[in-house]
């Protein structure tokens, strides 16, 4: 976990803008390789946005061969809905920047068939390989895109109901009639977000304080969705320091630290160039991943069990960061114990599953 | 294989970008989308998702003003063609009025109505069917586009004839009367025909003959009623608003100045008798009006206050005498700069000031805002002429007629605008 603390929350922004367009310029993408990029709604991700459209506009990046997904949308009502998702996007990123209409994907919250669009989604995003980046916001009870607290952490895109007290939240942009306020929404997944390359929370403001503290000095629960970023190989979260309000000094240092010390070492935390530069483009096309490909969630499947299987997807990719000593670790135990026989499907049916805790569990 | 997609197919799509848009009565920073296709202003979020397009061409205008076209609600001729001629060879008639439409648009005015001065019945029954409205085809090569004519006479008052020649001048008692005047196609809809009326705009005395009464029938043709060259009293001109007169010709000019016993034309923008304020065109070309004028009409209605040339033809060309076949008069109109005398005399012929003078004029005298001025020239008159929503909007689904203005200042620090381009259904075309 990279916890990334600013005084201002403009500075905040401007730490995610800058990191989101050094991360794309870095991959330097093609038609043929694409950046993937998940995007949020929300007051947290504004000035992400403008930050971003600022830098376009100054043409310092392009966003021409980017990729999105966004995590979510109102279910019944018009697209063009001043309060949608699609209208959000369109007013504060997509008219803005020279992204094209048939690289943007949104959630329709007026399809048919929900389950079947929810389903095509995942697919989707598993068709361009998978996002590179997923940049989210949470709410002030720890909830990431729509999955409010109680949400399964092995959650996929779905509808999803809205909490009573999201609707009430939400009846200020709906002239204050409860009645006009959308009851449910389409989401992606906890699954959905936690199976990004990588993933970047931007926390602003005391009213979030607390759940910044859920999500980093406690436990993983589904009663704060975003702590499930705990099990994410590559998470970041950049907050200002209103939103430190509720943690520790000890924990607020200790990042801070990290930071400082990585800066005057002339590294900063950066991901592994793998990640970095995204899956080659002849690897890209790959059998739809099943769910024991999940890098992450594979409760109860202890983490160690991943870790000795060489060949398990979330190898894909390396589990660890790069460390500025150097002092990595050329062979490991997992390479000496032969490979178990697992089934691919690890959850959430408990008698099919296979459990390998013999294995340092 | 994942792939980007980054060339679309041409689709005429421009996108104006960093300006500052006229919307009602401020600058807002945005982006304007049109399509040269459909010479209309894009709904783009729904082109963004709908039709998954992108602008073929973006435009950076650096921050510089994006206004609807100028509309002129009075323009009498232009580039040295007189609307209210008529030629040996009448088709050259519609030639020329093509040239000049082209010229006109160069001036930032992209709809107008060409207007007639009172005439014999010949002349109107062979001119207005040039004049009717020229925009079906939506071709931006056109020019200017004709939202039909405007006849101001001959039902005028010969005490406030202005240069009309006062021998022209009659009353109408029955409708048949004004169908005689100005033939009954160009006046009375066919039910067999899906062409637009020639005349869109009527001005008169609605105290000569039974003027008044023919209000509601001419405003139930879809035709604007509008009192000018009046001797009107508040009484009879206020009477004309009840029965649907919704315009004012060149406020102040040819009708009875206001008095404070009886405020005569002028009067209906009070609202005294409960009655729908009118729209009311206003010269500001420092002849016309004292800029004070101008002021007190702006404060008296915004809402209702129109910019107007009242332009001769002889606008565009140099100075000097130029003959003037006013009927069966032969006259010289002497124009120096942008006054218009009748030679040998202090009556003022018109003018021959261009519309952006008139919001220049109007920005330096007013203190209004540039989006004030420019609303008298843009949303104001659609709204008059019927248009609203169609032509002066920068909405998505209005026509894309627009301009491109810098600003500038003048010595005294008030704004001036320059026309740097104009667009025309969604093409440039200067």
């Amino acid at each position: 976990m990279r916890l990334i603390i600013r005084d201002q929350p403009e500075a905040a922004s401007t730490y995610v803008a800058n990191y989101i367009i050094d991360r794309i310029k870095h991959f330097a993408p093609t038609p043929a390789h694409p950046f993937v990029l998940g995007l949020p709604t929300g007051s947290s991700p504004l000035g992400v946005y403008r930050i971003l459209v600022e830098k376009y506009k100054a043409g310092e990046i392009s966003f021409e061969n980017v990729i999105t997904f966004n995590m979510d949308e109102y279910i019944g009502i018009p697209r063009d809905h001043k309060e949608s998702y699609h209208s959000f996007m369109w007013k504060h990123f997509f008219s803005h920047v020279n992204i094209h209409p048939n690289n943007v994907n949104i959630l329709n919250g007026n399809a048919p068939n929900l389950e079947a669009e929810c389903v095509e989604y995942e697919a989707k995003i598993k068709r361009v390989g998978g996002i590179d980046l997923f940049l989210a916001g949470i709410g002030e009870d720890g909830h990431i895109a729509f999955n409010e607290p109680g949400s399964s952490l092995a959650s996929r895109t779905r509808v999803k109901t809205l909490a009573y007290d999201t609707i009430l939240a939400n009846s200020r942009f709906f002239d204050n009639d409860l009645e006009k306020v959308p009851k449910m929404a389409l989401t992606v997944g906890v699954q959905t977000v936690l199976e990004a390359r990588e993933v970047v929370v931007i926390i602003i403001g005391a009213r979030k304080a607390l759940a910044l503290q859920r999500c980093i000095e406690q436990g993983v629960n589904h009663m704060w969705t975003l702590s499930s970023l705990q099990l994410h190989p590559h998470p970041m979260i950049v907050c200002d320091e209103d939103a430190t309000l509720e943690l520790q000094v000890k924990t607020v240092k200790y990042f801070k630290s990290i930071e400082k010390v990585a800066l005057a070492q002339g590294f900063e935390q950066i991901l592994p160039s793998k990640i970095r530069t995204g899956p080659a483009p002849e690897t890209v096309i790959q059998s739809p991943r099943d769910e024991a490909g999940s890098p992450t969630i594979v409760s109860p499947q202890p983490t160690t069990s991943r870790l000795l299987r060489a060949s398990t997807p979330a190898s894909e990719y390396p589990i660890r960061s790069h460390s500025p000593d150097g002092d990595l670790v050329p062979d490991r135990m997992a390479s000496r114990i032969p490979e178990p026989a697992l089934t691919t499907r690890l959850t959430p049916t408990p008698d099919t599953q296979n459990r390998v805790g013999a294995v340092g569990a | 294989m994942p792939s980007a997609i980054r060339q679309a197919p041409v689709n005429g799509i421009t996108k104006f970008t960093n300006c500052r848009l006229v919307v009602g009565d401020r600058l807002v920073d945005g982006d304007v989308w049109v399509s040269s296709l459909t010479g209309k202003i894009l709904q783009t979020q729904a082109a963004f998702y709908d039709q998954r397009v992108l602008p073929d061409e973006t435009i950076d205008l650096g921050g510089r003003i994006l206004s609807p076209g100028m509309i002129e609600c009075q323009l009498n001729g232009a580039f040295g063609f007189n609307f209210s001629t008529v030629l040996e060879d009448m088709p050259q008639y519609g030639k020329k009025l093509k040239e000049v439409n082209r010229q006109i648009v160069t001036t930032g005015v992209t709809s107008y109505i060409p207007t007639v001065t009172s005439q014999t019945s010949e002349l109107y029954h062979k001119v207005l069917p040039f004049l009717g409205p020229s925009g079906a085809l939506r071709q931006s090569s056109d020019g200017a586009e004709s939202l039909g004519a405007h006849v101001e006479g001959p039902f005028l008052n010969p005490t406030k004839n202005g240069v009309h020649n006062r021998n022209v001048l009659v009353e109408a008692q029955s409708f048949q009367d004004l169908e005689d005047m100005y033939g009954a196609d160009n006046i009375t809809p066919n039910p067999t025909s899906s062409s637009p009326l020639p005349i869109k705009m009527i001005t008169a005395a609605p105290e000569r003959g039974n003027m008044s009464s023919l209000i509601p029938d001419i405003c139930s043709r879809g035709i604007i009623y509008s009192v000018g060259h009046s001797e009107a009293t508040y009484e009879e001109a206020s009477a004309a608003v009840e029965k649907g007169a919704t315009m004012i010709t060149h406020l102040f000019n040819a009708m009875r100045p206001l008095h404070h016993r009886n405020p005569g034309v002028f009067g209906v923008l009070g609202i005294a008798e409960s009655l729908p304020r009118p729209y009311f065109g206003v010269i500001s070309d420092g002849i016309h009006l004292h800029p004070t004028t101008v002021k007190i009409a702006y404060n008296a209605h915004p809402e209702g206050f129109i910019l107007v040339t009242d332009a001769m033809h002889l606008v565009g060309l140099p100075d000097g005498a130029y003959q003037w076949t006013n009927g069966d008069e032969e006259n010289f109109i002497v124009k120096k700069g942008s006054v218009l005398l009748l030679e040998g005399s202090e009556t003022i012929a018109g003018s021959s000031i261009t519309l952006i003078e008139c919001v220049n004029n109007f920005l330096r005298w007013s203190g209004a805002s540039i989006p004030q001025a420019l609303k008298a020239v843009t949303a104001t008159p659609a709204a008059m002429l019927g248009v609203k929503g169609v032509k002066g909007t920068l909405e998505a689904g209005g026509d894309a007629d627009l301009v491109v203005f810098s600003e500038e200042k003048n010595e005294d620090g008030t704004p001036r605008l320059v026309i740097d381009e104009v667009w025309k259904f969604g093409a440039r075309v200067f």
